[in-house]
């Protein structure tokens, strides 16, 4: 490291950074750096991807290994349209996403605002909205499998204390189905409360306070001024929230297995079933492309015509 | 002292509905957690009785020797606390590796490189699951640590790159041209100048990756089946027996698993709220 003869020129340098003794140049440096990230993502995500693709395009079937793999057109997804499961579970997967997503924003971004408010349990508050995001989906699912649990659980004890009726929520379609959207709409919400909080520091204090000035009630300016300030905050917790939802697997595997009779079987579950119930990864792989296009067209969608870039 | 000014000369009506608000969301956020842990300390005979107790009768602290004895959950817990610490510490490095050209250098394809990362992050789980399965036992890796460290730092990557990406680009590249002033090449500025700024960066993506890896569920299920080689998340469910499903045991071994989370989220919960901003809200 020899000195620098003469900084002031250095300074004057300054605006495209030339770093000094041999130093390899930005693309080759940077190739370098990137490698690891790449070989992992490559190894990991882009490989099985791209064996999932020729799989579903082919017949595979651990159970009938005399079949070979010979090529099978599109015939695995043709198979996969015609079978009535798969109807389900889309069918389950989209309106239960629909659900818990609406559901999550609607609890989300209001206990964002209950949190960032100043006073003396603003922490207790953030560990609060914190927890159920740091939770694991399984242990939530486990929680409210018991606290819903028809004989001994905790919300029929309210219920019946009310001189209601005790239900048998795990084991009723419609009410497992509710009980599913309870437990995911409070995970999920906690995720969206914590981006729109995050999003809420970002927000200058004057313009609420100039909204107020200008005579603005606290409605307008929640509706008005607030929520175009958080919209990018929003619109990227839409998209991990859809692309989450589509994906769902721990909770309704751990809360009822997708039962009662497929009230709960979402697209993930059925993957998993078919997998290990027949074996058949030319249909399971048919089943994760569909899964994965319906997410790229989702997000893209979204980020076209919602978010207009 | 403002804050608190800012309270009093609020109107009472508007006080009441914040507190209301407040106490929801407290009670909301911790009543699951706090049954829980009730239920933990209640008898399986307590537990079926009608009508349900609050508190419990005799608190049963044995339940939390018997989660020991009834599976291997000390493995459950050092497995899950291996595998997340190593794909957490793995994971950071190298996603700083990636960021830092991302935020700073001057390279060809940047938008691509970027989209290409969200695009990764966007592939369900449940799609990687056979192929993995498949590498792995090609690798003779089933049942061992890196079955699961592999696929945990991978899956982490995308948000962790655009988490450092975002804190790399809020550092004001003027301290790096000062660095090259003092003489550093590149690599040492980014070891001298820009690691120590981004630390609180590092910190906040670390959570992210420990909270992903020590929840997940589905490579855990599938890829190491061995009973000693179960994480947490798998390892509570299998405390169910065919007919019986002792809520006690499962609960004690949930409030266990809960401990480190529950650290991490007291200890860095300012990071946490600020660090997802510059990750998300980037992408």
């Amino acid at each position: 490291m020899e000195p620098q003869k003469n900084p002031q020129v250095a300074v004057v340098q300054i605006p495209p950074p030339r770093f000094k003794g041999g130093d390899l140049s930005d693309n080759a440096l940077a190739f370098w750096l990137m490698l690891p990230a790449a070989l992992l993502l490559g190894g990991l995500f882009l490989y099985p991807l791209v064996t999932v693709f020729w799989s579903s395009f082919h017949v595979q079937k651990l159970l009938e290994p005399g079949l070979g793999e010979p090529f099978n057109g599109i015939k695995n997804f043709v198979e996969m349209v015609g079978d009535f499961r798969f109807r389900g579970a889309l069918w389950n997967t989209l309106y239960l996403g629909v659900l818990t997503v609406a559901g999550s924003f609607l609890v989300g971004i209001p206990i964002a605002l209950i949190a960032n408010q100043p006073g003396r349990f603003r922490a207790l508050a953030r560990v609060a909205l914190l927890l159920p995001w740091a939770m694991p989906p399984v242990f939530s699912a486990l929680m409210f499998a018991w606290m819903f649990n028809g004989d001994y659980g905790v919300f029929n004890a309210w219920l019946t204390s009310l001189g209601l009726e005790a239900k048998r929520w795990l084991v009723t379609p419609s009410l497992a189905v509710f009980a599913f959207c309870v437990v995911t709409i409070w995970k999920t919400s906690s995720f969206v409360g914590l981006l729109t909080l995050s999003g809420l520091q970002g927000v200058p204090k004057d313009i609420l306070e100039a909204a107020e000035v200008d005579g603005a009630s606290k409605w307008q300016s929640f509706w008005r001024v607030l929520l175009p300030l958080l919209a990018p905050a929003l619109s990227v917790a839409l998209i991990f929230r859809t692309l989450s939802a589509l994906q769902v697997f721990d909770i309704p595997y751990a809360l009822t297995s997708g039962g009662p009779d497929r009230a709960l079987e979402t697209l993930g579950i059925l993957i998993y079933r078919t997998i290990f119930e027949s074996y058949d990864f030319g249909a399971s792989s048919a089943l994760c492309v569909t899964l994965f296009a319906l997410g790229l067209a989702i997000t893209f969608f979204y980020v076209r015509f919602v978010r207009g870039d | 002292m403002e804050a608190a000014e800012e309270l009093r000369k609020e109107p009472f009506s508007a006080k009441f509905w914040r507190s209301l608000g407040l106490i929801a969301l407290v009670l909301g956020g911790f009543f699951p957690l706090v049954w829980t842990i009730l239920t933990s300390l209640k008898s399986e005979t307590e537990l079926q009785t009608k009508p349900i107790t609050y508190l419990p009768h005799i608190w049963k602290w044995d339940n939390y020797v018997q989660v020991f004895q009834a599976k291997p959950f000390l493995n459950f817990f050092l497995n899950s606390l291996i595998t997340s610490s190593v794909s957490t510490i793995l994971c950071v490095i190298i996603a700083a590796m990636a960021a830092y050209p991302l935020a700073r250098l001057n390279i060809k394809n940047k938008g691509l490189i970027m989209s290409s990362v969200v695009v990764f992050s966007m592939i369900p789980v449940i799609a990687m699951m056979v192929p993995l399965y498949k590498i792995m036992t090609h690798f003779s890796l089933i049942n061992t640590y890196p079955a699961l460290i592999l696929p945990y730092t991978a899956l982490s990557l995308p948000v962790a790159i655009l988490t450092l990406t975002a804190f790399f680009t809020s550092i004001p590249s003027e301290l790096e041209s000062a660095a090259m002033v003092d003489g550093c090449s590149k690599v040492g500025a980014l070891r001298k100048i820009i690691l120590p700024l981004a630390l609180p960066g590092l910190v906040t993506a670390g959570i992210l990756v420990f909270v992903n890896s020590w929840n997940e569920f589905l490579l855990a299920l599938s890829l190491n089946t061995r009973l000693e080689m179960r994480t947490v998340s798998v390892g509570v469910t299998l405390y169910q027996g065919e007919f019986a499903f002792p809520f006690a045991l499962m609960s004690a071994a949930i409030t266990i698993a809960m401990i480190p989370i529950i650290i991490l989220i007291i200890v860095f919960q300012k990071r946490i709220v600020s660090g997802l901003t510059a990750g998300s809200v980037k992408g």
